[in-house]
């Protein structure tokens, strides 16, 4: 295996089979990233009208597969600094990669399947973490990156968004009269499209980074080089794929669930949410777009005269925001663990996995949301009736 | 723990200026280009603001594409 200070004591499973399943994770993973995130740019649209919904994901679907192609870099750490890797710290192998690839499409499942809008690099940087701590230890994460470039920004997001919002509705309603406001409708179209570029050129990038990092990891691809096209367009084709599938269990959410919108607040929603985005990744300061997103729904309810927020749904999210690091770790621990067996280790884990997935998607078509029910008021959505123990079934264990 | 708090107040400021700025013009746009009220300069003015209001969505849409500002 590799060198370094803290050698990892996970097995050298043949290098290629490895890689490719590495690969198969991280498209799945982009994939549930695509329809997990649809919500935040086409949610507003969909509930005021101003797109049908199924018009919004597919107008979301095209611009991610454009955005993925338009902006590739890859990042130089897998981590972005929360582990520490390379020189003096550790080297994150292809086994360590897959468990926490695991961690973070299984906690994306339940999220989705809960209704949650939750943030999916935060699940991939939970299942990493995971997965890093039963490889090299605690000494591997670098918890004041931790705090400053995850906790505090994630408490700062939905604050900043929120706030805007809330002056942005003041602004749209003391401006313009009631005869004027459905005219806000043509502009959800595009401020919601813009939300949705940047999310392309944002999130496939991820995936085009794992794989990559993987392919150097495993030695087929130069250090230092940029993703290869097959890899641009296979992470395009999943994030796109993902986007026009439609996590309507979250599109109901936020579109229903936390406030009653109008298209005038609907339009100050996405319009906050793009500026948000926009100034915070030219100017430094990363902040997660599904937080921002519900950050500015809760604050466009705040600011409309008559509309009310539903703080319970809120305080859920905030909870499902809260421990879906621990959670996503779990998960990648417990399979970092397993994958400790070797190869049958890894078997086992593909094979645990693909039933909770299935398992979890069977369980989803007992109270189905898509494009048809996605406008009603969801009372059981958020939580599902509980049928003994069924739900915990989510995490393997 | 270093927090950046100077590149936080940055992006709260440019936020609140550039969403707050597109929700007014459009805004005004909208109630300057009246059905019940057509005299020319008033929907002139009103164009004005929402082609204003589009002008800084392009760039946004600038802002998002790394190929425009990165070599």
């Amino acid at each position: 295996m590799h060198g370094g200070h803290a050698t990892v004591r996970l097995p050298a499973v043949d290098i290629t089979v490895m890689v490719v399943l590495v690969i198969v994770l991280a498209l799945f993973f982009d994939f549930t990233n695509g329809f997990h995130d649809t919500a935040n740019a086409m949610a507003t649209p969909i509930a005021t009208g101003a797109l049908k919904p199924k018009t919004a994901v597919a107008l979301a679907a095209v611009l991610n597969l454009v955005g993925a192609f338009l902006s590739t870099e890859v990042a130089k750490t897998i981590s972005g600094g929360l582990i520490k890797e390379g020189d003096g710290g550790i080297q994150i192998t292809p086994v360590m990669i897959f468990a926490g690839l695991l961690g973070a499409i299984l906690w994306n499942m339940v999220t989705w399947l809960l209704g949650l809008p939750s943030s999916s690099s935060h699940a991939l940087f939970g299942g990493l973490i995971g997965a890093a701590i039963v490889g090299a230890g605690f000494g591997a994460i670098d918890g004041g990156v931790l705090l400053s470039k995850i906790v505090l920004p994630a408490l700062l997001a939905p604050l900043v968004a929120g706030l805007v919002a809330f002056l942005a509705t003041r602004i749209a309603y003391s401006v313009t009269k009631k005869k004027h406001r459905d005219g806000f409708r043509r502009g959800q179209v595009f401020t919601s499209s813009l939300v949705s570029l940047a999310h392309g050129t944002n999130d496939a990038q991820k995936t085009m980074g794992v794989i990559t990092l993987t392919l150097i990891a495993g030695g087929f691809q130069a250090s230092g080089s940029g993703p290869e096209i097959w890899v641009i367009a296979l992470c395009a084709l999943a994030i796109a794929l993902g986007t026009y599938t439609g996590g309507w269990r979250i599109i109901r959410t936020m579109g229903r669930g936390l406030t009653e919108i109008e298209p005038a607040q609907g339009f100050a929603a996405e319009t906050v949410t793009a500026a948000t985005i926009l100034a915070s990744s030219h100017l430094g300061f990363a902040l997660s777009t599904t937080q921002v997103s519900s950050g500015s729904v809760i604050g466009t309810g705040i600011g409309r005269k008559g509309a009310s927020v539903r703080w319970r749904t809120a305080g859920r999210i905030a909870i499902g925001w809260v421990i879906t690091i621990p959670a996503a770790g779990l998960v990648g621990a417990l399979a970092a663990w397993v994958a400790l067996g070797g190869l049958a280790g890894i078997i086992v884990d593909a094979l645990v996995a693909t039933v909770v997935i299935g398992g979890i998607f069977i369980y989803s078509r007992r109270n189905r949301v898509d494009a048809r029910n996605v406008h009603v008021e969801p009372t059981v959505l958020v939580r599902p009736k509980k049928r003994g123990k069924k739900n915990k079934q989510g995490l393997p264990r | 723990m270093i927090v950046e708090w100077g590149a936080f107040f940055q992006v709260l400021l440019a936020t609140l200026i550039g969403a707050c700025g597109v929700v007014t013009l459009y805004s005004l746009g909208l109630r300057l280009i009246d059905s019940d009220d057509v005299r020319p300069l008033r929907r002139a003015a009103g164009i004005v603001c929402l082609v204003l209001c589009g002008l800084v969505i392009l760039y946004g849409v600038y802002l998002v594409i790394p190929f425009f500002h990165q070599g």
